[in-house]
């Protein structure tokens, strides 16, 4: 039983990262019908930057909030670089330009900073434990739920209350009509993807203080579970988008603690498989979002 | 031109022959001063392009973007590394091998051939996956369904250390036996029936029935075309390809790790597809090269030294270059640098005699005596009902309008027929045969063809081969009617001069008539309408009136035409139904429902 709820404790602290990654890929995919399979990008600048600001003296007081500004940035920058000429396009041709920023990005990395590795120091609380009874919680997990549960109520009220929140939504609903109801395009957009560094910027906070390392492959990882979290979510819904992030970290841990030795390695792989099967006999993700072709 | 073998075969073959001998006569050139390193650049562009012509086979024709085909390459570089390397070298490198694999001794060609068996039966089950999924265009299950089978086999492969060694260290087995690629006479056989087959494929009523599916998935549905037979031989197909192809990259390399078919080798093959065009044999081979020879170039700038450009020529100029030329296409020319042209398109119109267009044909079809019954058909969105126990009957030999406000539900009621919306109750039935529950395609079969509103063309396909495909899948299921042939089609509809042009080139006017003749070539009993003068000025709705006229006579065929047009809808139809909030307020003639105070009142208002 307390080994349970440790699991659970430990699963919650990876979905919260998972959802915030997966939120923000929904948040586009709602605007422009787009899977941003270059949303790991984000955690991968931030990442250098932690390393550089790290090597510059800095810590990490500094740098969490230096992470998120990076992070929006970059997200600014790539949709005025490639999404934006792509907006309409066909779902073929904005799935390939999504990959191409990803492959490009890791590409200058390469290029430009190394192929390797480079390690930054982590903060030292993230080993702490707190114990309670027999339980024995991880602050650091503790520490994601709190930041988990604080971001995104920030999303939920940003979304109902403001005025920015509603055209989003409108604009996720149906972009044509909310065109025509006098929201503007660019600026949704632009904003959504705002949105979605922030969050990014957040998860990769967390994400980096756990793995302290930066190379051009970083954001593979982050990736990878964002995208997933967010299919599982039913990718137009962003309530399905944190609900999927949670599901996929509880699974992560039930099934790294279940698997028998010597077979922990393929947890990636088993949870490719298992979303690959839910795709095969629910193609419409856990949650429906109900999404008819008008003819 | 109900089959013409000069532009479905003899020309393909040819143009594929052209390809190849320039592809062969370039590489002999090429390595002709017998130095190392250009051999073994050309053999591996030679291999790059078998295994991009495979994904080409499924990519280009279904429009279904696989990032799993590298999967189905690993599959088959491993099955064949360990069929083919020697029992003593796998006594050293692999003694646990499950099986007893590690005893077995293949030649090159029989570990070729169980490589090839082997990804075989898993592409029949991932085909089965992906159209279970509803795999179409664009379709994100697709995506991660195959990235799902990448995954899991490099996982696999890094993980089954007794079977693979393990992603460190690899499988070596450099050289194989006596066994050799000297000469290259494997790779020069293999691509050259890659090539025919890639080429040959897209002829095929599989690969043509594919591409529409391709063009507008819900368009091809509602045609008669159920794409999942169509994908799944094209990805059969692809993935043998893709096969032979990996299996003489690791025989080429003498070695194999999980990190030769992953991401990079993916990024790789996916760019020289989409760069010289996807949909496209030659353009894929174009690709290949483009690439190649970008990739060979900035690797070798990339370790010059030029004073004022070393923030550019450096490591991972080549990654930059790949990714740059994925992102730099998407953006500015999506469908690749030839889009879908072929040698032999060229060739064919040198070749091909003079065409005139097919003498008038006296009509011979025997009207049918169909009845097409919607019996009180409800059906709610949500909370809003559409329709309303709302009722329609149409017999063969007439035109029946159904006309409304705007939300009246005649869209709605058309969808429910052919299939695209479930009704809450109420029955279709066709001469008695009930409709409802069917598949769009099947009742498609059934003999009820539809336009649609915004209107649905195979738009990459040219003027033809939209009824082209059509009338395929109709000389198939539609045979106790007698079908006009797709040229007649193509007259009538007016479009004879722009016979060969793309769908999405022509005007509003052709379009709406191309859709027309689109749905006569499927062989209905009924031709099922959906506004098809709109955005029409009224002289060309005046000619759509003999046009779908002359188009319901020449196949014998009812019409249920909905439109706000009302000169068009008196002139054209025999009887009128007025639907109002999901109910049929009215039936009758023209003039009797023009008269009608209740349909007066739901079109003006009314005051009482």
């Amino acid at each position: 039983m307390i080994e349970l709820i440790q699991q659970i404790i430990d699963g919650l602290g990876r979905g919260g990262i998972y959802a915030l990654l997966a939120l923000g890929i929904a948040v586009i995919f709602g605007v422009m019908h787009l899977i941003n399979f270059a949303h790991g990008e984000l955690i991968t600048v931030s990442a250098y930057t932690s390393y550089w600001l790290f090597a510059s003296g800095f810590n990490w007081w500094f740098i969490a909030p230096a992470i998120i500004v990076v992070a929006v940035l970059t997200a600014v920058i790539i949709e005025f670089v490639a999404f934006r000429w792509v907006r309409g396009a066909p779902d073929f041709t904005m799935l390939m330009t999504s990959f191409g920023v990803h492959f490009l990005v890791q590409a200058l990395f390469v290029m430009y900073v190394s192929a390797n590795f480079r390690q930054f120091p982590r903060p030292g609380w993230i080993f702490d434990t707190w114990r309670i009874g027999d339980l024995s919680l991880e602050v650091f997990d503790l520490a994601v739920i709190a930041a988990t549960l604080v971001t995104l109520l920030g999303t939920y009220w940003l979304l109902q209350r403001t005025m920015f929140g509603v055209s989003l939504r409108a604009a996720a609903e149906d972009f044509d009509t909310a065109r025509l109801m006098g929201i503007r395009s660019n600026r949704v957009i632009r904003g959504a993807f705002i949105l979605s560094g922030v969050l990014a910027g957040v998860a990769a906070i967390f994400w980096l203080m756990r793995s302290g390392q930066a190379g051009p492959t970083a954001g593979l990882n982050p990736m990878l579970k964002g995208v997933l979290a967010a299919l599982i979510g039913g990718l137009g819904s962003l309530s399905g988008a944190v609900l999927g992030g949670i599901t996929l970290g509880l699974v992560e841990v039930l099934l790294i603690s279940r698997l028998p030795g010597g077979t922990a390695g393929l947890t990636d792989g088993i949870v490719f498989l298992l979303i690959a099967l839910l795709f095969v006999f629910r193609p419409q993700g856990l949650i429906t979002v109900r999404r008819v072709e008008r003819v | 031109m109900q089959t013409d073998p000069l532009r479905r075969a003899i020309a393909p073959t040819l143009g594929s022959a052209f390809l190849f001998l320039l592809l062969l006569g370039g590489s002999l050139l090429y390595t002709a001063n017998g130095d190392a390193s250009s051999n073994s650049l050309v053999t591996q562009m030679l291999i790059n392009a078998v295994v991009v012509l495979g994904l080409q086979i499924y990519i280009g024709n279904t429009g279904v973007l696989s990032f799993g085909h590298i999967g189905f390459g690993a599959i088959a570089g491993y099955t064949f590394a360990i069929c083919a390397i020697s029992p003593e070298r796998k006594l050293r490198q692999i003694p646990n091998a499950p099986f007893g694999l590690a005893e077995i001794d293949l030649t090159p060609l029989q570990s070729g051939m169980v490589a090839l068996t082997l990804t075989i039966i898993v592409a029949f089950v991932i085909g089965l996956a992906l159209s279970r999924s509803g795999a179409r265009s664009g379709a994100v299950a697709a995506v991660v369904i195959t990235l799902a089978l990448l995954f899991v086999v490099h996982e696999v492969a890094r993980n089954w250390i007794d079977l693979t060694r393990g992603g460190k260290t690899g499988l070596s087995f450099s050289p194989l036996g006596n066994a050799t690629l000297q000469g290259k006479v494997p790779i020069y056989l293999i691509l050259v029936g890659a090539i025919a087959l890639a080429r040959l494929f897209k002829e095929t009523r599989a690969g043509r029935l594919a591409q529409a599916a391709r063009e507008d998935d819900l368009a091809a549905r509602v045609m008669g075309i159920d794409p999942a037979v169509q994908q799944m031989i094209a990805l059969l197909l692809s993935v043998a390809v893709v096969s032979a192809g990996s299996a003489l990259r690791v025989f080429e390399l003498g070695s194999i790790n999980p990190r030769l078919f992953f991401f990079d080798y993916t990024l790789l093959t996916l760019t020289m597809l989409i760069v010289g065009g996807r949909n496209s044999v030659a353009g894929t081979l174009v690709g290949v090269l483009i690439i190649t020879a970008g990739s060979e170039l900035t690797r070798n700038l990339s370790g010059m030294d030029v004073p004022g450009m070393n923030w550019l020529l450096r490591d991972g100029l080549t990654d930059i270059f790949l990714g740059g030329a994925m992102l730099g296409f998407m953006i500015l020319r999506p469908a690749g640098l030839l889009g879908d042209w072929e040698v032999d398109h060229w060739l064919y119109r040198r070749l091909r005699r003079a065409e005139s267009p097919p003498a008038p044909s006296p009509v011979t079809t025997a009207r049918s005596t169909s009845v097409l019954q919607a019996a009180k058909v409800t059906v709610h969105f949500g909370g809003y009902q559409a329709l309303d126990n709302a009722s329609l009957e149409a017999t063969a030999g007439e035109v029946v309008g159904l006309i409304g406000p705007n939300g009246a539900g005649k869209t709605t009621l058309l969808n429910v027929i052919t299939g695209l919306v479930r009704s809450d109750s109420g029955r279709i039935e066709l001469d008695g045969t009930v409709l409802t529950g069917l598949s769009p395609h099947g009742i498609a079969r059934s003999g009820l063809a539809r336009t649609f509103q915004n209107f649905r063309l195979f738009s990459a396909l040219s003027v033809r081969e939209n009824i082209g495909v059509v009338h395929l899948m109709a000389t198939r299921f539609r045979q106790s009617r007698s079908l006009p042939p797709v040229d007649t089609l193509v007259t009538q509809a007016g479009l004879w001069e722009h016979r060969d042009r793309r769908a999405a080139e022509l005007d509003y006017g052709s379009a709406r008539r191309l859709e027309l003749a689109r749905a006569a070539a499927a062989g209905p009993d009924f031709l099922l309408l959906d506004e098809p003068t709109s955005g029409m000025s009224d002289h060309e709705s005046i000619n759509m009136i003999d046009q779908v006229r002359s188009m319901a006579e020449l196949i014998g065929a009812g019409v249920v035409v909905i439109d706000h047009d009302l000169n068009f809808i008196t002139g054209i139809c025999d009887r009128v139904y007025v639907l109002d909030q999901g109910r049929v307020i009215a039936v009758g003639t023209p003039a009797e429902i023009s008269v009608n105070p209740a349909v007066q009142a739901a079109y003006l208002g009314t005051t009482d």
